[in-house]
């Protein structure tokens, strides 16, 4: 995408939406912001209808903030709480049928790369755990073992929250949810492990506690996805609203799960990644 | 919203961390020559994540 798609014609200023002049003003277009130049530019997420405390809506924040070219970036979303922010960001982006989404990004990403060949295009699927683990897997894996060069971001709040609270695949052994009373009597899935034996060059599992990790995973993602191969992030996002505890505890349950180890961080790069990135990170701005 | 983020300004250092930890955008701002956060309250749904991570105990939530 040009840039130049976000001027505005001068006769039209005034009727214009105020949030689009902002961003046409002041948004992240060309200018390499960051999380830590959040609060001082216009962000690509514009007022959404998440729940307040949402740490889905807090990773899609951080992650918009987090990307190396906007103007040359689109996200392939799924259905799930995610898809309800989706509309309101000023990226191009595609709502995929549940499950679809690597696909229809494997899909995206080969037609920019003949339309585009001498320009990075980065795709970035960002889906649920529901999505990513269970009713997608067989894309997100096929994906991955193809080698499609996608960066798959999974917004793991560990149940199918928008449907009233379903486990998943990524529900931990014995979660209780509103449609789970019972207890979950399996293991939550080991997708990181799995995506680095299925072909991925690069697999964190980061939390919104710590902003400036969760950006640079997801932009090491990025990356690694032009030049080398798929990758994966999964982000924990605890939800308020399905697990019952009150808003502002949110990143007070990540913080938890980070300390007792039942949310264990990690970062899987190979040998191939890891001098791709040594290369280009050599000073940057945002190691 | 009905409740809004309010800083007690003499209190907060400019650390940002509020703005880090809020869910939704363009809710805080930070003015570089103060060296503060303001709140947008017509954006702030009160969630009080910001209260939670501000090392100054410098917010509150209230009444719009
Ligand atoms: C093909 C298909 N199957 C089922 C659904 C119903 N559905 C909508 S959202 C959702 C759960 C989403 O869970 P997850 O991917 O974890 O996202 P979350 O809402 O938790 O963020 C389901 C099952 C659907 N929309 N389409
Ligand atoms: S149900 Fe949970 S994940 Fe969905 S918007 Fe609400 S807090 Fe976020
Ligand atoms: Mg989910």
């Amino acid at each position: 995408m040009s840039k130049a798609m976000f001027k505005m014609t001068t006769a039209f200023a005034d009727v214009m939406p105020a949030e689009y002049v902002e961003l046409v003003q002041s948004g992240p277009f060309g200018q390499g912001y960051g999380v830590a130049d959040l609060g001082s530019f216009k962000e690509l997420i514009e007022e959404h209808p998440l729940c307040a405390g949402c740490g889905l809506a807090l990773a899609v924040r951080l992650i918009m903030a987090s990307l190396p070219t906007p103007e040359d970036t689109v996200v392939v979303g799924s259905t799930g709480c995610s898809s309800l922010a989706f509309p309101q960001i000023a990226l191009q982006n595609i709502h995929s049928l549940f499950g679809n989404q690597n696909a229809v990004a494997s899909g995206l990403k080969r037609a920019l790369k003949l339309r585009f060949p001498d320009k990075h295009k980065d795709v970035l699927v960002v889906a649920g755990d529901g999505a990513t683990a269970d009713i997608g897997l067989d894309m997100v894996m096929h994906s991955w073992s193809r080698g499609e060069k996608l960066a798959t971001i999974m917004l793991d709040n560990e149940a199918y929250a928008n449907t009233g609270g379903q486990e998943s695949g990524m529900s931990p052994e014995g979660c209780v949810l509103y449609m789970a009373p019972t207890g979950k009597k399996f293991k939550k899935i080991a997708l990181p492990e799995i995506a680095r034996e299925s072909g991925c060059a690069y697999v964190a599992s980061v939390t919104p506690v710590q902003p400036r990790k969760l950006e640079k995973a997801v932009r090491r993602a990025i990356l690694v996805a032009r030049e080398v191969g798929p990758t994966y992030v999964q982000i924990f996002v605890p939800c308020p609203t399905n697990f019952k505890f009150k808003p502002q505890e949110t990143l007070a349950k990540a913080k938890q799960r980070e300390k007792d180890q039942t949310y264990p961080l990690r970062e899987f790069i190979t040998p191939e990644a890891q001098a791709y990135l040594a290369a280009l990170e050599g000073g940057g701005k945002h190691d | 919203m009905y409740v809004t983020a309010k800083v007690d300004e003499p209190k907060c250092i400019g650390c940002k961390l509020c703005i880090f930890a809020c869910p939704d955008p363009n809710v805080f701002t930070f003015v570089k020559d103060k060296k503060k956060v303001v709140v947008n309250p017509a954006r702030c749904k009160g969630c009080g994540l910001c209260v939670s991570v501000c090392p100054k105990d410098a917010l509150v939530i209230g009444n719009v």
